[in-house]
């Protein structure tokens, strides 16, 4: 919806400013033809990404991006199905981004920006893990007048199961409707065999599952939760700054990083348009306003800013898991594991309240 | 004439290229085969590794097979080279259990794949991937059907390994080249050391310096020094000859202009007509026979010469012998002589030569018959067919020659130690010098009970 609107105040603006110069509508097509459409299919909220896109818009005025800001399923459906096919396919979804690329969904992009990234950010050179978002705790200050705010995993569990005032007060991802928690609490899972005592914590403290972190912080900011586990910093850390109700502690046992991934589609109709933006989101200059007006913060060691990698990992230490860009994730999208996966999360949430 | 241009340097380097070339085409394809070879065979087992870990993975609950993919197997499948990688697990009838790969294991494979494991080329799309099928059988409490365990990726991975290799394969080669061009620069220096050295050797010589080489050079060479030598040695005998025939020949005419001398000295001392014309007509027949010795020395000089091939032509020697011996039987000079033909053959002899010489050659045998034998000799001339030569004979019934003196007849100025017939000693010279040019023998022999046999066998023009 907030993309059409834009397409067609897009349009009114072309329209007006071709006014004063010639009344006609020959010219008004001219300008529309020498536009090249570029259709960017985002799991990333707009609001969060403008900086860039108008950045992006201004660099490439021959360009006319029509950003559809969708949710990480629609972005893979849309992937998938859509005919013609988005040009640019971006989702926080890792494992479903990785599916998409490794059934060859995504052409190789062959540019000096591409082949700089860092390896350990991409993968065969088609898709781009272009962001490091930390993956938070957020608590309530009235939390803090109760008890010690948690500064790791462990914290977080030992205060789930001695205090009973966070009954019906805690709230994370769920991992049936959202990839993204899916996939973190798979990456949570494979580090540490303890986590499946935290769900089953979470699971007697009536935990509320939530799709986005943007609910997550406004029942927070409400007074529904004090405490949220595995939201996205990035957006957290944005909110944090409005709403000093709100804190943000990054995990101080590990902290896991969750990267947007982007890929040019396999049948994009407009490749060039779509390589162009890619270069200017992996380049520079697209990276310095990622570090300096996003909070997505910025992969490139050399780009300073507030929100970059660098900065991150001398603020909160070397403690940074950043969930590796490599067929590893493909097993998470595995339909029995994911199952088994679920059957397990379903088994540990109701655990305890089983064992009363 | 022998015609090998170039240097022997570049025909050893071109033979060595050729080796090389072709070594190398073979050596190529050696390379080739062999680096796809082994990077199939290294990324094979990655896919083995993998399906094994997946094997591993692999739990039953209530009969039924339950696999939680494990990370690492789809790490091992990536490789290093990020490859797209594709697995199924399918049961027993070939439903799957899980997978992310598009159905394209037919039947067929799946049967082939539960006798052993396999490992196939298929392809997804448009892209060539490569398959390896397992099958798990496993023993448990409940019975257990077995699964099959299907894992593929792309081949980026092994293009790249394979590539590596042959680069690395041709880069060993390439060097090698290098070295053995070089080695085989320096070994065909010291090779061609000794020919060098020769070379100097050769160019260093005096122009009248025929002694032998003194040098040890190798087997190879060893033919080429002998050769030279032999030739110097020829050179040397031939400009002794030819001195000795200078000094004889200047001997020879020094005697008659001796004479010539002390006859006009005499002369002129006396006052007396008569004597002087005497005396005149002892110069006259003096300077005649030293002309003819000064004729015969030169047409002795004009043969050893370089003989003139163009003058050569085909001619019958019959007729030629006839000629002579009519021309001589009306001489003066054979008038005290029984000059004659033995029967001759009745049909042509052709032989190869040149008319003038062959004339001076039948010449100077029967002038020599007449000079060196008493008046009455029968002197008697003939031709005798053989199977490919013919043998020109001239006997006569005088004195003969000494049995140790027959070998030497043929040198100039030799007269079978007779001085008293008038003669230049040249005649047989020059009868040998023609035989020799054309390249008939010429043999002396005693004839019984007295008398000389000469003959000369020629070779028949066409003689087959």
């Amino acid at each position: 919806m907030n993309a059409s609107y834009r397409f067609w105040l897009r349009l009114a603006c072309l329209c007006l400013g071709g006014l004063p110069l010639s009344w006609t509508t020959a010219s008004w097509a001219d300008r529309a033809q020498a536009q090249t459409p570029l259709v960017v299919a985002a799991a990333l909220d707009h609001q969060v990404v403008a900086p860039l896109l108008q950045a992006f818009e201004r660099a490439y005025p021959e360009i006319a991006l029509d950003y559809r800001d969708l949710s990480t399923l629609e972005v893979d459906r849309y992937a998938r199905q859509a005919d013609p096919a988005p040009d640019v396919v971006i989702s926080s979804a890792m494992p479903w981004q990785m599916a998409r690329v490794n059934e060859g969904l995504a052409q190789p992009l062959n540019s000096p920006e591409a082949r700089e990234w860092p390896e350990w950010a991409k993968w065969r050179d088609e898709v781009f893990g272009f962001t490091f978002e930390p993956i938070v705790m957020a608590y309530r200050l009235d939390l803090a007048k109760h008890m010690m705010p948690p500064y790791t995993h462990a914290d977080l569990h030992e205060l789930l199961i001695t205090q009973p005032e966070l009954k019906g007060r805690v709230t994370t991802y769920s991992p049936l409707r959202s990839g993204v928690g899916y996939t973190l609490f798979q990456q949570d899972a494979r580090y540490s065999p303890r986590f499946w005592d935290l769900v089953a914590a979470m699971g007697a403290a009536d935990v509320d599952l939530q799709e986005t972190t943007r609910d997550m912080l406004e029942g927070l900011s409400e007074g529904r939760y004090w405490l949220g586990y595995n939201l996205l910093g990035s957006y957290a850390m944005v909110w944090a700054q409005t709403h000093p109700e709100v804190m943000v502690q990054v995990p101080k046992d590990y902290a896991l990083v969750l990267m947007r991934m982007a890929f040019i589609h396999r049948d994009a109709p407009h490749p060039l348009a779509a390589r162009q933006f890619l270069n200017f989101l992996l380049g520079r200059e697209g990276q310095r306003i990622l570090a300096g007006k996003t909070p997505l913060f910025s992969v490139l060691p050399e780009i300073t800013g507030p929100y970059t990698a660098q900065r991150l990992r001398d603020q909160v230490g070397d403690h940074l898991y950043p969930i590796p860009i490599n067929a590893t994730l493909l097993a998470f999208v595995d339909p029995q594991r994911r199952d088994a996966f679920m059957d397990r999360w379903m088994r540990e949430i109701q655990i305890l309240d089983a064992a009363k | 004439m022998i015609q090998v241009d170039g240097t022997l340097k570049t025909r050893l380097a071109l033979w060595l290229l050729v080796t090389f070339g072709g070594l190398g085409g073979f050596l190529m394809i050696e390379a080739y085969t062999s680096a796809q070879r082994d990077a199939e065979r290294a990324f094979d087992s990655q896919l083995q590794a993998a399906a094994l870990t997946i094997a591993e993975a692999i739990q039953w609950q209530g009969g039924e097979p339950l696999v939680e993919i494990p990370a690492a197997a789809l790490q091992i499948l990536a490789t290093r080279h990020q490859e797209r990688v594709f697995y199924a697990i399918l049961n027993a009838n070939g439903t799957s259990i899980t997978r992310n790969m598009p159905t394209i294991i037919d039947p067929q494979w799946r049967h082939k794949a539960s006798q052993r494991p396999i490992w196939r080329d298929a392809r997804i799309g448009d892209t060539p991937i490569r398959l390896y099928g397992y099958e798990l059988d496993t023993a448990g409490w409940e019975a257990q059907d077995p699964v099959q365990i299907w894992v593929g990726h792309t081949l980026a991975g092994r293009h790249a390994l394979a590539s590596e290799l042959f680069e690395r394969a041709m880069t060993r080669f390439a060097v090698m080249v290098l070295l053995a061009g070089l080695l085989m620069t320096l070994a065909m220096r010291g090779v061609l050391k000794p020919l060098r050295k020769l070379r100097q050797l050769l160019r260093q010589r005096e122009n009248d310096d025929t002694q032998p080489l003194h040098a040890r050079v190798p087997k190879e060479l060893l033919e080429l020094t002998e050769t030279l030598n032999s030739l110097f040695a020829r050179q040397r005998e031939g400009r002794e000859n030819l001195l000795r025939f200078t000094a004889d020949a200047s001997h020879q005419i020094k005697t008659p202009l001796t004479g010539l001398r002390s006859t006009c000295e005499l002369a002129l001392q006396s006052r007396r007509p008569e004597e002087w014309r005497q005396a005149l007509e002892t110069v006259n027949d003096n300077a005649t026979r030293t002309s003819r010795l000064a004729e015969q020395l030169l047409s002795l000089a004009r043969l050893r010469h370089a003989s003139s091939e163009h003058e050569r032509g085909s001619f019958d020697l019959v007729a030629l012998l006839r000629d002579c011996v009519m021309e001589w039987a009306e001489r003066a000079t054979s008038r005290n002589h029984d000059l004659g033909l033995a029967p001759l053959p009745d049909k042509a002899m052709m032989v190869r030569g040149e008319p003038w010489s062959l004339h001076e050659l039948v010449g100077n045998l029967v002038d020599n018959a007449l000079r060196y034998t008493p008046p009455g000799t029968i002197i008697t001339l003939g031709l005798q067919p053989g199977v490919d030569t013919v043998t020109l004979i001239i006997e006569d019934d005088g004195p003969g020659v000494p049995e140790g003196l027959l070998s030497r007849l043929h040198q100039p100025f030799e007269r079978a130690g007779r001085h008293d017939a008038e003669g230049s000693g040249l005649g047989m010279a020059i009868v040998d010098s023609i035989a020799r040019q054309h390249g008939a023998i010429l043999s002396l022999g005693a004839r019984s009970p007295t008398g000389l046999c000469v003959a000369v066998r020629f070779p028949l023009e066409n003689a087959t």
